[in-house]
């Protein structure tokens, strides 16, 4: 046991050194400019994406060496887990390319399945739902569905489906519904420190000087552009609170903070993929902020990131609720049998008999 | 796939699923290991992208594309389903590079206050360049290869029959999803659901067909697994094959070769050697 943890946490390190010394590099400094080290920055996630991947394998193979079987990791893969795989997969295919050929938004939604096998069953089932929906959808399934990129990115998926998986396994996705007005507001304020604390992190971090909203004399888009990004985030606030206070449900803030963080790893990891690998442009439509980051002078390396982390928390922001809400509409019983489904029932509902009381004491 | 619903598995034969397995295929390199035309797909996309610049990845597209889809006998549907994958990506990667190419001084043309430039350009068709050698390797392994075939090869190779059985049901759950979103998409309109009025309108109308479509899907997992599990599905230990690809040793030193000279061309890259 203590010898598999061992060599996953060496081929870790030792993944993740040779990355920062051949690839990236932290030595470059902070542009005074933009506040920003382009080097070091735009490489770490994805090396440290690859150094999980390896280690997760090195883990594997030092079990099998070992007992010549891999019990530890297939007991999260039970036949229902192996049953709501497919379905997940297909999910993740047929919104992904809905919204990326069809509707051309600037979101993915194409992880809907892989974060709700992750919540139903844990991080390495959901982990491998994100491997295998991106790879076949490269590599298998037919036209009008394929998607040529999609396989690059399999690595992002990876990750998504871990941190999902690791959330639900802190009991984030877990309703917890009529709570005090007291305990909601105390939610809503550490969601929002979180969440606003990142998105400054982000501003100063890509954003820097190159996009200001509302600059003097700029070109149409960028007006459309600011006034669509105040919209969505005023959107977002205001649904988060209506979501908080109307259905008085502790989970919100929980599963927003959950979305957004993994919004922002997964921009991180999957940025420089795209500036490296497809020059910025993947065929969704996510090239439009692209090209309008770039058109404000930025490198493709930057404007990837500043779309990334626009889009990214926004979308997987989105995708946790629709889980969230796709959990809540599925019965007890069915969300029990999963490895993990009972850490998704509420908690006050049914094992406790003096629930009413508790209830009262608070209120 | 047991338990689907009846409307839906008589539609699936019509949508390409290979009825049969081990039906040799027509041409020479049909016939080739499943294995052997994935690992020649994906040693082609990924050197496209290590080999950068214009000249390699064409170079690449001309060996391993074209001229086996030649030899199979696909190149007409090669290039047509290749170019269709990968025109939306391809208009993207010219507009965006073309006119938003930042730091560019020499200037093609001016429209207004957007300019296309020559660096631009270079850069746009570089992309273009990649974009095609990936999709027409993809194209390439799928147009040749059935589906069930590679997972059947894959199994034999010793990879859990659980990833196997999880691959192709996803691939048969693609069509039959869509199959059943239009049946829905079909009984929400009798009863009144509008999907062609404004914009607005038919965003009001994905909830009423997206939300029945998953949650339908996710009960049909009940009737799933306790029809695998009836068949023995959770059995330990392996499984005989009645039907495996052919393999020859010829193929597993020419995947071999296509790795080790992958990763050395990986390796030359990160080393400076490629400039």
């Amino acid at each position: 046991m203590l010898a598999r943890w061992l060599a996953a946490l060496v081929a870790f390190v030792v993944v993740f050194l040779i990355g920062i010394v051949t690839i990236g590099n932290f030595g470059t400094g902070i542009d005074p400019d933009s506040f920003f080290d382009s080097e070091g920055a735009n490489s770490f996630a994805f090396i440290g994406a690859i150094a999980l991947v390896v280690a997760f394998i090195a883990y594997a193979a030092v079990e099998y060496a070992q007992t010549r079987s891999f019990a530890s990791i297939s007991a999260q893969f039970d036949t229902r887990t192996i049953v709501l795989m497919p379905i997940a997969i297909a999910i993740n295919i047929i919104l992904g390319a809905t919204v990326a050929n069809a509707l051309k938004l600037p979101i993915y939604l194409d992880s809907i399945g892989t974060i709700l096998v992750a919540a139903l069953a844990g991080p390495v089932p959901g982990a491998l739902t994100g491997f295998l929906s991106n790879m076949l959808w490269t590599y298998v399934v037919p036209p009008p569905f394929q998607n040529g990129p999609a396989a690059a990115f399999s690595i992002v998926a990876v990750v998504i489906g871990v941190l999902a998986g690791l959330a639900a396994r802190g009991g984030w996705m877990r309703p917890r519904r009529s709570r005090s007005t007291g305990e909601l507001a105390v939610g809503a304020i550490v969601a929002l420190v979180i969440v606003v604390g990142l998105g400054i992190y982000a501003y100063t971090r890509f954003y820097g000087s190159t996009v200001e909203l509302f600059v003097e004399d700029s070109a149409p888009i960028f007006v459309i552009l600011s006034w669509l990004i105040i919209f969505i985030f005023a959107a977002i606030v205001v649904g988060f609170l209506v979501l908080l206070f109307v259905r008085r449900d502790l989970a919100v803030p929980y599963v927003t903070v959950a979305g957004v963080v993994t919004g922002v790893v997964a921009a991180l990891i999957s940025a420089p993929i795209s500036a490296n690998v497809f020059g910025g442009v993947t065929g969704g439509g996510t090239d439009f902020l692209v090209a309008a980051f770039r058109q404000a002078g930025s490198d493709i390396q930057t404007a990837t990131f500043q779309q990334g982390l626009l889009s990214d928390p926004v979308d997987k922001l989105v995708t946790f609720f629709v889980v969230y809400l796709i959990l809540a509409a599925m019965a007890r019983r069915m969300k029990a049998r999963f490895p993990q489904g009972e850490l998704l029932l509420d908690e006050l509902e049914p094992d406790q008999p003096d629930a009413d009381d508790w209830r009262g004491a608070t209120a | 796939m047991a338990g689907g619903d009846r409307l839906s598995d008589e539609a699936r034969p019509a949508r390409g699923i290979p009825p049969s397995l081990g039906r040799p295929g027509p041409t020479a390199y049909h016939r080739l290991n499943p294995l052997t035309k994935a690992t020649l797909a994906t040693v082609t996309a990924v050197g496209a992208v290590v080999l950068g610049g214009v000249v390699g990845p064409v170079g690449l597209v001309v060996v391993a594309v074209l001229l086996p889809a030649a030899i199979a006998g696909v190149l007409p549907q090669l290039v047509r389903t290749g170019l269709l994958l990968s025109l939306p990506i391809a208009i993207s990667a010219f507009v965006v590079n073309l006119f938003f190419y930042p730091g560019a001084e020499t200037v093609l043309l001016r429209i207004g206050p957007i300019t296309a430039t020559a660096e631009g350009l270079a850069f746009a068709i570089e992309i273009l360049v990649r974009i095609l050698a990936i999709s027409g390797a993809v194209t390439l392994f799928y147009l040749t290869t059935r589906p069930s075939d590679l997972v059947v090869d894959l199994e034999r190779r010793g990879v859990s029959p659980r990833i196997g059985f999880v691959t192709n049901a996803s691939v048969q759950t693609v069509p039959a999803m869509v199959d059943r979103a239009q049946q829905i998409t079909a009984a929400q309109r009798a009863r009144g659901l509008d999907t062609e009025g404004s914009v607005w309108r038919r965003i009001r109308g994905v909830v009423p067909i997206v939300g029945p479509v998953i949650l339908g899907s996710i009960a049909e997992v009940e009737e799933r697994t306790m029809a695998l599990e009836a068949r023995g599905f959770t059995r330990p230990g392996r499984r005989t094959l009645l039907w495996s690809p052919s393999d020859s040793r010829t193929q597993a030193i020419a995947r071999w070769a296509l790795v080790i000279g992958l990763a050395a061309t990986i390796v030359a890259r990160i080393a400076g050697f490629l400039g």
